[in-house]
């Protein structure tokens, strides 16, 4: 519950709107009940004409307001849901400059799709209702109690069993289920998307029966627990048909005692109508509960270096130097650093040599925040970084990394994420650069041309190379180049090294390597070993 | 071109017969349900006439009131069992042939489809089929039996007002079907947008360190916000006409009740009116009368829901033909001969042919080496092999048999792979390489483990093999993915390898290690190995050099 009103709070925003919403659903409600007072008043003491005209205009008020209702308070809770994921969004960001880690894509968008849609149902059919009900009970008891306060108490007893106690008793049973519903939803999501995206190593290991097992088993899990959210939803059902029925029959025994009180039958049973969905809403509310703890989950991860709360100023010099490092990914891995200490000056290209595995990657890693060093300190400028902001670092290193991600989008869109502001001349030349110019110049699309999910409309090496036109179109002073000519041929590869000294003339260039070409025209060469790094000849 | 919205209801139409013993359950019980609404209004009727005439407690129609209570609620518990029942069985149906016609096309599907897309299709496309079979179809039997049941009560006291509900009642279909004109575009749309939304986060999910180091995250943000947005414009377009249509319901109901009541309270006012209990009965029936035209009304937006679901479905590669049998031959699982006679191939007719007119032959236990810079046709000769793509043009034989007369299974029990990006799926590495062949023992997990020098890296992993790696091999680098996928290819053990690029991410030294197992894995095994010039000395072997899909030269022996 904690988590939903946790939730609440991220929809001040809307406030007024969804404030809006329950405000007309009551009117709409006070419409109806108006209307039955009235109709019970006909019947108890006979037509009067003016009441016959208050019918009229009370009728299509109802209709009017219910209307209102529904497309303001939906309304609004789209743009609360809306807002929500957007919010979601920004959560998991904070927490993955290193990746998503040991999260799965496909579990973080079962939160972001359907535990966020879960939390509809709160406002929608819990929180909206119950401002009809609580509206409801001092006009029960003042409408009922004129006639008798014995019916009145028991007729409004019953309503409160049914509009408060019995939802809030659903919602708590809920809670676990709902638990369950999530994570089977998620369970299932991510072996339908593991299969789909692995479809090429399913197709050639032969593994689609395997596959296909495995999701059956999941969609299993899923539809048991469904079965049980929606058994409970029923159970939840059937008692507020059991709690209207007692009510109305506590009105009719009334009527049997004394005839005045046939005016409140009607008020009764409109009472008992407007609540009727609450108990079954009430497990909703408990399934939404628990979504709401696994969208706070998923967003609340922390990201693994916090900026410090008052940055030192930007530095001027993009001087890179570690001092002294020390690191280890986790405590039972053995340390990647022990004691670094390299100087990269501004404007030098060096390059970074070692078998795979030595901590290549964990440098670049180091330098641009993603994770802090245990002993030790890295400068830029000659101010240590831990004290500068995340940003501010970032935006002076561009990293081709080893899972540098192409988006489903345009290869113009891929590159933009660089630098938004480029020009078409910018973004040629550094596909120039990357020497896949020629390529893209042959599409049909050219740059328009969608490079597919993961780059798969290209080859690896063809992909590898767009990665590398957006690190060259960067703007950033420092580049960090991990291995940017795998997949390629030999030729390509020295010709790449030669246009480099051009197109990043001025910046400082880090080259991680398992061997060099002979092309690079390098300042220094660092070979890392054992945790420590030392100049090799060059 | 078929079109796809005949297609869908086509579709819809089988799937609506197929499911239509399923949901007579649930009609049963919603007649059930409205017999015992009308016994509980009379019962009602006859309690509030008898007070209202002072005549005291009426304790038969409150018995009577009591039990129709109880029948109600006991009736909607069975009712949504049924109605459950009737909905899972339909998705398990549904998911279970999109799974198949899926996993049947295999990865070709992807290069017109984003995996996101796909799941979403999968998973929440046919979750939003459910309630068409679990509540619509019973709905839509109901809202015509339940209203004719009630005005058939109605009838055998006033037939007027018999009459006025009726003619009400009429009125529904005839809003509903007038702001149902534009519903079935708006719920495409807002489908459209649905899964567009939702691949669009998964694949910036997917790359979320790359938003994150260019500071992009709030660019990112508001265009998230954008799409979320836009969704929420489309389905409030559908909203729109599904709540008209409920408000054309209510002043229809709320119409037919104040005229009946008006003409009750003027004969009261006369005197005429014969027996007040029954003029209750009548204004009690009214709500009972709407109930289900209600429920109809709540679950029509089901049916554009599935609708649109039927559209992404009918979309999905058609189920595979059954292989011709006869023409399958058997290939022996020992000594494979490869041959390529005039293979052509393209992925996109706009870029031009992948693969133009290709021969070449690899004997048995030979080693062929295709060269070539990258985009030149090497990876696509891979896939044909692999059985991912067929030729445009031309034949692939293994043994003399026409390879494309194989099925699937055969197809991949013949070769084994090792590609540029290897998946790995999050669980431990044992399990990953285990993947290849899942009948394999621990002892022959580990001989391929070590014969890839996995364990050069998982010794020194806490739980050694048993270490768990996230989705897509978090926690490994390139080259340690990589030598899992060679792992893979030593359990697999089949008589093809197919080799791309295998060591595009290793360095010299693990390269020296890795080709030095690939080679044992070799022998007596036919391979087809693509890779630039440099790393390719290490094999010996055929040589192939291709240049924009064509044979540019050919080395070594025939």
């Amino acid at each position: 519950m904690k988590a939903l009103v946790r939730i609440a709070r991220l929809w001040r925003r809307r406030a007024v709107w969804l404030a809006a919403g329950a405000a007309i659903a009551v009117a709409g409600l006070a419409a109806a009940v108006w209307m039955m007072t009235i109709a019970g008043a006909l019947v108890a003491a006979g037509g009067v004409l003016a009441m016959g005209a208050g019918l009229r205009v009370l009728g299509p008020a109802r209709v009017v307001l219910r209307y209102a209702e529904r497309l303001v308070s939906h309304d609004a809770m789209f743009r609360a849901i809306a807002d929500l994921r957007v919010w979601f969004f920004r959560g998991v960001a904070g927490s993955s400059a290193g990746g998503l880690g040991f999260r799965r894509a496909g579990d973080v968008v079962s939160r972001l799709v359907n535990d966020v849609e879960a939390l509809d149902g709160v406002y929608l059919r819990v929180l909206i209702p119950l401002a009809g009900a609580v509206f409801l009970v001092p006009v029960l008891l003042w409408q009922i109690g004129q006639g008798s306060l014995v019916l009145a108490v028991v007729v409004v007893g019953l309503f409160g069993v049914g509009a408060f106690w019995l939802p809030w008793r659903a919602g708590l049973v809920t809670l676990a289920a709902g638990e369950r519903l999530g994570a089977a939803m998620s369970g299932l999501r991510v072996s339908v998307h593991d299969a789909l995206a692995g479809l090429r190593e399913v197709r050639a290991f032969g593994a689609q029966g395997r596959v296909l097992a495995d999701i059956q088993v999941r969609e299993g899990i899923l539809m048991a627990a469904q079965r049980d959210v929606a058994g409970r939803a029923a159970r939840a059902g059937a008692l507020a048909v059991l709690c209207a029925q007692a009510g109305v029959l506590a009105v009719l025994v009334g009527v049997g005692l004394d005839p005045a009180l046939a005016a409140s039958a009607f008020l009764a049973v409109a009472a008992f109508e407007a609540i009727g969905g609450l108990p079954r809403a009430g497990v909703a509310a408990g399934h939404a509960a628990a979504a709401a703890a696994r969208v706070l989950e998923g967003a609340s991860g922390e990201a693994a270096v916090v900026d410090p709360a008052v940055p030192a100023a930007a530095p001027r010099g993009n001087a890179l130097r570690f001092e002294g490092v020390h690191f280890g990914w986790q405590a039972d891995r053995p340390t990647v650093f022990n004691g670094l200490t390299l100087d990269v000056p501004s404007g030098n290209r060096i390059a970074l040599l070692g078998p795979s595995g030595i901590g290549k990657s964990t440098l670049a890693a180091l330098a641009l925040k993603v994770a802090a060093p245990q002993a030790g300190r890295i400068l830029l400028g000659g101010v240590d970084i831990a004290t500068l902001d995340a940003a501010t670092v970032r935006g002076r290193i561009g990293w081709l990394s080893q899972s540098t991600h192409l988006f489903a989008d345009t290869i113009r869109a891929n590159l933009l994420l660089a630098r938004p502001e480029a020009d078409e001349a910018a973004l040629w030349e550094a596909l120039r650069a990357a020497r896949i110019a020629d390529m893209v110049a042959g599409l049909p699309a050219g740059l328009d041309s969608f490079v597919g999910e993961a780059g798969s409309g290209f080859s690896g090496g063809q992909g590898r190379r767009l990665a590398l036109a957006r690190v060259l179109l960067s703007q950033a002073p420092i580049l960090i180049l991990d291995e940017p000519c795998a997949g390629l041929d030999a030729e390509t590869e020295r010709a790449f090294f030669t246009t480099l000294n051009e197109s990043a003339a001025g910046r400082t260039v880090i080259l991680i390597a398992h061997r060099l070409t002979g092309a690079e025209r390098l300042d220094r060469i660092w070979r890392l070993s054992d945790g420590k790094a030392a100049a090799a000849a060059g | 071109m078929d079109d796809p919205r005949t297609a869908a209801r086509a579709w819809l139409r089988i799937q609506t017969k197929l499911s239509r013993t399923a949901a007579l359950p649930v009609v049963a019980c919603g007649l059930v349900a409205v017999l015992a609404a009308i016994l509980g209004a009379w019962c009602a009727a006859a309690a509030l006439a008898q007070g209202l005439a002072g005549k005291g407690i009426a304790v038969m129609p409150l018995l009577g009131f009591a039990a129709a209570g109880l029948v109600q609620a006991g009736i909607g518990l069975v009712s949504e069992q049924a109605s459950f029942s009737a909905g899972a069985t339909a998705r398990r149906r549904l998911r279970g042939d999109a799974l198949d016609r899926l996993l049947a096309a295999g990865p070709a599907v992807l290069r017109a489809s984003h995996s996101g897309a796909l799941t979403a299709t999968v998973i929440d496309r046919i979750e939003a089929v459910d309630p068409m079979f679990g509540r619509y179809l019973p709905a839509a039997v109901m809202a015509m039996a339940g209203p004719a049941l009630v005005a058939l009560a109605a009838l055998q006291v006033d037939p007027v007002a018999a009459l006025i509900m009726a003619l009400a009642g009429l009125l529904v279909p005839v809003a509903m079907a007038l702001s149902g004109i534009g519903a079935a575009k708006a719920a495409r749309q807002q489908f459209a947008a649905m899964s567009r939304l939702q691949a669009r986060f998964l694949d910036r999910i997917k790359g979320i360190a790359t938003i994150v180091l260019a500071g992009r995250t709030e660019s990112e943000a508001v265009a998230l916000g954008l799409a979320a947005d836009d969704l929420r414009r489309r389905t409030m377009r559908v909203l729109r006409m599904a709540f008209l249509s409920s408000a054309a319901l209510d002043l229809a109901a709320a119409a037919a009740l104040v005229l009946i009541a008006l003409r009750y309270g003027a004969q009261l006012r006369d005197a005429s009116l014969a027996d007040p209990g029954m003029a209750l009965f009548v204004l009690l029936l009214v709500p009972q009368f709407f109930a289900p035209l209600r429920a109809f009304a709540a679950a029509y937006q089901d049916r554009m829901h599935a609708i649109g679901a039927a559209e992404a479905l009918t979309e999905l590669p058609a189920s595979p033909p059954p292989p011709p049998v006869l023409d399958v031959r058997h290939v022996a699982a020992q000594g494979i001969t490869i041959a390529f006679e005039a293979v052509s191939l393209s992925w996109d007719p706009a870029r031009g042919k992948a693969l133009d007119d290709v021969s070449f032959r690899v004997n048995s236990g030979e080693t062929l080496i295709l060269a070539g810079p990258s985009g030149s046709g090497k990876s696509s000769i891979i896939e044909i092999l692999l059985g991912f793509v067929a030729p445009d043009s031309g034949r692939v034989t293994f043994n003399g048999a026409d390879f494309a007369s194989l099925v699937p299974a055969a197809q991949s029990r013949l070769t084994a792979w090792i590609g540029q990006r290897p998946v790995l799926f999050a669980g431990t590495v044992r399990e990953n390489i285990r993947f290849a062949r899942p009948e394999a023992s621990d002892a022959e997990v580990e001989d391929a483990a070590r014969a890839a020098r996995v364990e050069s890296f998982t010794a020194v992993m806490p739980h050694g093999i048993d270490t768990v790696i996230g989705d897509g091999g978090y926690g490994l680098s390139g080259g340690q993915a990589q030598r899992i996928a060679i792992a893979r290819a030593f359990l697999k053990d089949a008589p093809v390898l197919l080799l791309d690029e295998p060591t595009t991410h290793l360095d010299p030294t693990t390269e020296a290690e890795v080709f030095e197992s690939l080679k044992r894995l070799t022998v007596g095994r036919t391979t087809v190995l693509a890779s630039h010039a440099t790393a390719a000395h290490a094999f010996s072997g055929r040589r192939i050099d291709l240049r924009l899909g064509r044979v540019a030269s050919s080395r070594g022996a025939p």
